[in-house]
């Protein structure tokens, strides 16, 4: 177990109210730079091991280490300076309808009381990385689903996190969309943001040639360099 | 927090406060507060009397009839000398009559009809304290030379006791108040704390601080309160000056409180009650939202 990993699991396991175990015994190192998919039937324990990572949740047993802490000790208020190391993106995208593309961006950089300096030069930039600097002023309504989720990436990535953590960012989207968007997380990868999506997508998971780390009840049953989304002979 | 930052969410607060249906709120906590001041009120003006009874309360002591002056000053000089006694005056049958007359007013013309004056002397004896009464009393009638000794330590008793009462009523108001006001500003902080709870979700995953999120609300509800109860104090502050003076002009020996400077204590009073009223509402409603 390499303990200096960017996230490290280590006999990772979680049960919910009513004795439903969503993971049972994952051990996992993610390191910086890498892009890693998560794969796995619906249930199989995907969006319970993103949300370790930014500490949505925390493990019943087990240790979770993400940059060298270990996230069920954080006190209650170390947690927000953890997750403003960590971008998230969801398939609902979890866009402010009543703000714009560019109050959505600057939201995530106001929430942590940055200056107005540093918003003006960041949220530009942001939106630029994702194409759409030209559609700062519209409203998340007018723009189409691949539009709304690049939105939802400019927010996660204008803090310049370590780790994209992405939950089925695709799920909602058409496939040529679907392989814009993936186009764009590998661009941020490549630029030393260590990228760890939660997806069903076999064709994208087929044609990148990334790491896969494949769930299944709650266990890690693959884990491959260069893998596929399905076992391969 | 920076006063940047204090700027943004206050406004957020504010913008927020149009939003919501936070006017029946403001009525509701006004509502609670009229009665928990009107309450404060009457304790207050029943306590302020009290003092003023307390200070007043005077033993009377009769002296035997047709007692000799040298009697009188010896009797005199031995309840001077009794702890708690203040001080001693001599009240001549005369002036016992005049007393009586002034006391009877229209009714007193019979006085002039009697054949004697069949009142006796007495002394005044003023206390240092009420409670000292008892004693004081017990010992003067002990003294040589004195006939009767009368005052009257159960008005000061009830009086204590009613005191009693309703201050306790004025603090159980205190509370229901305090809990019923904070539920409905509770109730609808939590509707602007549901309409934003995705916003509220997202700060949280972009690594806002329970503060930052919890401010706008807490000053919702804080603005709430103040409001509420500074209507309130503007109504029973206006309905006091005219109560106090139909009391001056039909009991003007009621001694009601009207000092300035204690009404605006008991206004800032109640002011900070609204705005505890308002705190303790925003944040049994913002708690379990923050759990993200």
């Amino acid at each position: 177990m390499e303990w200096s990993a960017l996230v490290n699991m280590y006999g990772v396991y979680k049960a919910y109210p009513g004795n439903v175990e969503a993971l049972r015994g994952v051990n996992l190192n993610i390191d910086k730079g890498d892009f890693v998919f998560i794969v796995g039937p619906s249930g199989s324990g995907k969006s319970t091991l993103l949300s370790m990572i930014y500490r949505g949740t925390v493990p019943t047993r087990g240790h979770v280490l993400v940059s060298g802490r270990n996230i069920a000790r954080l006190r209650w208020r170390e947690v927000p300076m953890l997750r403003r190391r960590i971008g998230v993106i969801f398939q609902d995208y979890k866009l402010l309808l009543d703000r714009s593309v560019y109050e959505n961006v600057s939201f995530a950089l106001e929430v942590i009381e940055a200056s107005p300096k540093e918003i003006e030069k960041k949220v530009p930039q942001a939106l630029s990385m994702v194409g759409l600097a030209h559609k700062a002023s519209a409203m998340p309504g007018e723009l189409a689903g691949g539009e709304q989720q690049r939105v939802a990436i400019a927010r996660a990535i204008v803090n310049d996190p370590l780790i994209l953590v992405a939950d089925e960012p695709t799920g909602n989207l058409d496939p040529d969309t679907a392989l814009d968007i993936m186009d764009l997380l590998c661009d941020i990868n490549l630029r030393g943001t260590t990228v760890v999506m939660a997806t069903h997508n076999q064709v994208i998971v087929d044609m990148m040639r990334k790491r896969v780390v494949q769930l299944e009840r709650g266990m890690v049953v693959r884990d491959e360099r260069w893998g596929a989304y399905c076992y391969e002979a | 927090m920076k006063l940047r930052t204090v700027r943004l969410l206050s406004g957020q607060a504010v913008r927020s406060l149009k939003k919501t249906p936070s006017v029946t709120s403001i009525i509701v906590v006004m509502a609670c507060m009229i009665v928990l001041s009107s309450f404060m009120l009457v304790a207050v003006n029943l306590t302020h009397i009290g003092s003023q009874f307390q200070a007043d309360v005077q033993i009377r002591a009769f002296l035997v009839p047709d007692l000799s002056p040298d009697v009188a000053d010896r009797a005199r000089a031995a309840i001077q000398g009794i702890p708690g006694v203040a001080s001693v005056a001599f009240v001549g049958k005369d002036e016992a009559l005049q007393r009586l007359g002034k006391q009877l007013g229209q009714d007193s013309f019979f006085l002039g009809d009697l054949p004697r004056n069949p009142l006796p002397e007495s002394f005044d004896i003023s206390l240092i304290r009420a409670d000292v009464a008892d004693e004081v009393a017990a010992a003067t009638s002990e003294v040589d030379g004195i006939h009767d000794v009368r005052y009257a330590p159960k008005l000061v008793d009830r009086l204590v006791g009613v005191l009693r009462i309703l201050w306790g009523i004025t603090g159980a108001i205190a509370v229901l108040v305090l809990v019923g006001a904070s539920l409905i500003v509770s109730n609808t902080i939590k509707l602007t704390v549901f309409a934003r709870r995705k916003e509220i979700e997202i700060m949280k995953l972009v690594g806002a601080t329970d503060s930052f999120i919890l401010f706008p609300f807490v000053l919702e509800g804080i603005i709430i309160g103040f409001l509420g109860a500074g209507a309130a104090a503007a109504i029973v502050y206006a309905g006091y000056q005219g109560v106090v003076k139909w009391i001056s002009s039909v009991a003007p020996f009621m001694p009601v409180v009207t000092d300035t400077s204690r009404l605006g204590v008991a206004v800032v009073v109640m002011l900070c009650f609204g705005a505890v009223v308002g705190l303790i509402g925003s944040n049994i409603s913002t708690k379990r939202y923050l759990k993200v």
